[in-house]
């Protein structure tokens, strides 16, 4: 079997595991839904800026909550079994692809459901989609890592939340300002290197996830 | 042992010079005076740490506009040491046709040397002028200033005293830094090969340089209350700061929820190298987007190189030397009591 065969059944592995536990997945997307409209009560007008923030603010923490059973959702044992049979690092590849599209999901929900109940005020759509793209593959990759550290902890959820804060807190300032941009709430034509910031930054993150995986799955 | 008692001398040395050495004297404006032309006025200088009744009679006041003309005052007087009342003949005619002149100030005497302050005055003409007449602003050149030479601080608006702090805030960042540092050294080190020594030096770096990211905070906060106005304003590296300082308190929460010390070690590790390489990001990047009240940010270039004169450095290198040197200490002596409390442990 060559890699990307082995990468694209662990992506398979990912997809099929949550399809069949469908209670995650519909526990997910409930999540954001009701976070949507907890808000909405909460706000009921939500002007561009607040909702701007609001945004990010519901994707991320979605985010966490859907990033931190990757690795307590099967067992010990099933997992070891995973890293003897295929490349360990090619296992958290998979999962950190399976997070991005499912953070993709995630924000095109929120963004369905929010925009329903509080209005859209997204002017320019390619660029909002560009940022939630690279903000869903940054969240993914950090989280996914994070989520790796903490899953041996006895209180991983709470460990999860505070190790990933200060982690992903420059990818959501990038990310806020690239979608006020796109909100057309400031004026700013030079975007291209904030862009260009959450690429190299996205970078950092993948490349070191490597590096340290190694490390972490050895038990 | 010898860099023990160098880290005490410079510190001593720093604490005092730092505190005691006055700042450069300079001058005072609260509000711009408004000068008709053609009238003689009189405008009031408040010194700072001057002592003008002593050199009054050889002050010499001119005002300045764009660096291009000055004129000279009449008379100067001094009424106290702090106080210094200058006349001047304002002509009726003007360089330039604009609406209003803003006027900057020079006094020079040979005890003070040069001082300037710019924006002090304002000339407003009752209608506007039709042409542009320079003859009376060039007649008094300006020759012959004086230099302070005395060992002083420099000496900056918005600032005054506080500027002592720069021996203590900024270099509490560097040692900041450089104890996080050797943290992801050892780190690293721990991962290469899992001594119990490496993960306690790596362990008692992070607490070193987390305590001295707290002091320059708080130093900083200290400041901050005197020259912004407030402890706390949301400048970008006050929020990036309490990020990385969160980092590190998540860094020893880690570490601590592991049944298994080796392996906690080992996950900690991985976790501060981690998150050490997106501090970089945090610390490097982030604050080049948004605008920031330190100086060098965006619109506040506050010191420069001119500002940090020669007398500052002279302080500062071995404020920054002292610092780290008494870090470096207090971290080899966590790190004693961590080894020994290791070997308790396992006996």
């Amino acid at each position: 079997m060559t890699k990307w065969n082995v990468f694209y059944m662990l992506l398979q592995k990912e997809v099929v595991l949550e399809l069949r536990q469908r209670y995650a997945l519909s526990g997910i997307l409930l999540y954001v839904c009701s976070m949507v409209f907890v808000v909405y009560i909460a706000a009921i007008k939500v002007p561009p800026p607040v909702w701007n923030v609001l945004y990010w603010l519901i994707l991320l923490f979605a985010s966490i909550n859907a990033v931190v059973k990757s690795f307590v959702q099967e067992s010990g044992a099933r997992q070891l079994y995973y890293y003897q049979i295929a490349d360990p690092s090619m296992v958290l590849l998979a999962k950190i692809t399976y997070n991005t599209l499912l953070l993709l999901v995630l924000g095109i929900l929120a963004l369905l459901t929010f925009g329903l109940v509080a209005g859209n005020p997204v002017k320019d759509f390619p660029l909002f989609f560009l940022t939630l793209v690279l903000g869903s593959l940054g969240f993914a990759i950090a989280f996914t890592f994070i989520a790796a550290i903490a899953s041996g902890a006895s209180n991983s959820a709470t460990l999860m939340a505070i190790l990933s804060f200060p982690v992903v807190l420059p990818i959501l300032l990038t990310l806020v300002r690239l979608s006020t941009i796109s909100l057309r709430l400031i004026q700013d034509t030079a975007y291209w290197r904030d862009v260009v910031n959450l690429l190299a930054i996205d970078a950092i993150l993948i490349t070191l996830t490597f590096v340290l995986f190694p490390y972490v799955w050895r038990d | 042992m010898w860099w023990k008692i160098a880290s005490i001398l410079l510190l001593a040395g720093v604490f005092l010079a730092g505190l005691l050495v006055p700042l450069y004297p300079g001058l005072q404006v609260d509000n711009p005076e408004v000068l008709v032309p053609g009238k003689t006025e009189a405008i009031a200088l408040r010194g700072y740490n001057t002592f003008f009744t002593q050199s009054s009679d050889s002050t010499r006041v001119w005002l300045t506009f764009k660096n291009k003309y000055a004129l000279q005052a009449t008379q100067v007087s001094a009424t106290d040491n702090v106080t210094l009342l200058a006349t001047f003949a304002v002509p009726a005619e003007l360089p330039v046709t604009d609406h209003s002149m803003s006027l900057d100030v020079l006094v020079d005497d040979p005890l003070h040397g040069a001082m300037g302050l710019s924006s002090v005055a304002r000339i407003q003409p009752k209608a506007p002028l039709q042409a542009a007449n320079d003859s009376a602003w060039r007649v008094a050149e300006v020759r012959g200033l004086h230099k302070n030479t005395a060992f002083r601080y420099t000496i900056l608006p918005n600032n005054y005293e506080s500027i002592r702090n720069l021996f203590f805030h900024v270099p509490m960042w560097m040692v900041m830094m450089v104890m996080f540092l050797l943290s992801v050294w050892h780190s690293v080190q721990y991962l290469r090969k899992p001594l119990q020594l490496a993960d306690a030096r790596a362990q008692m770096y992070a607490e070193v340089g987390l305590l001295f990211g707290l002091l320059g905070l708080v130093t900083g906060m200290l400041w901050a209350n005197y020259t912004w106005g407030a402890p706390w304003s949301n400048d970008i590296k006050q929020l990036m700061t309490v990020a990385a300082l969160l980092i590190y308190v998540s860094y020893f929460i880690l570490r601590s929820s592991f049944d298994e010390p080796e392996k906690g070690a080992r996950i900690a590790a991985v976790y501060n190298i981690f998150a050490f390489a997106t501090l970089i990001p945090l610390i490097y990047i982030v604050p080049r987007i948004f605008s920031s009240l330190h100086p060098g940010g965006e619109g506040n270039p506050v010191f420069n190189r001119e500002d940090l004169n020669v007398n500052m450095r002279m302080v500062f290198y071995p404020a920054v030397l002292g610092w780290t040197l008494l870090a470096l200490w207090v971290a080899q002596l966590r790190i004693r009591f961590k080894v020994l409390e290791n070997r308790l442990m396992d006996r």
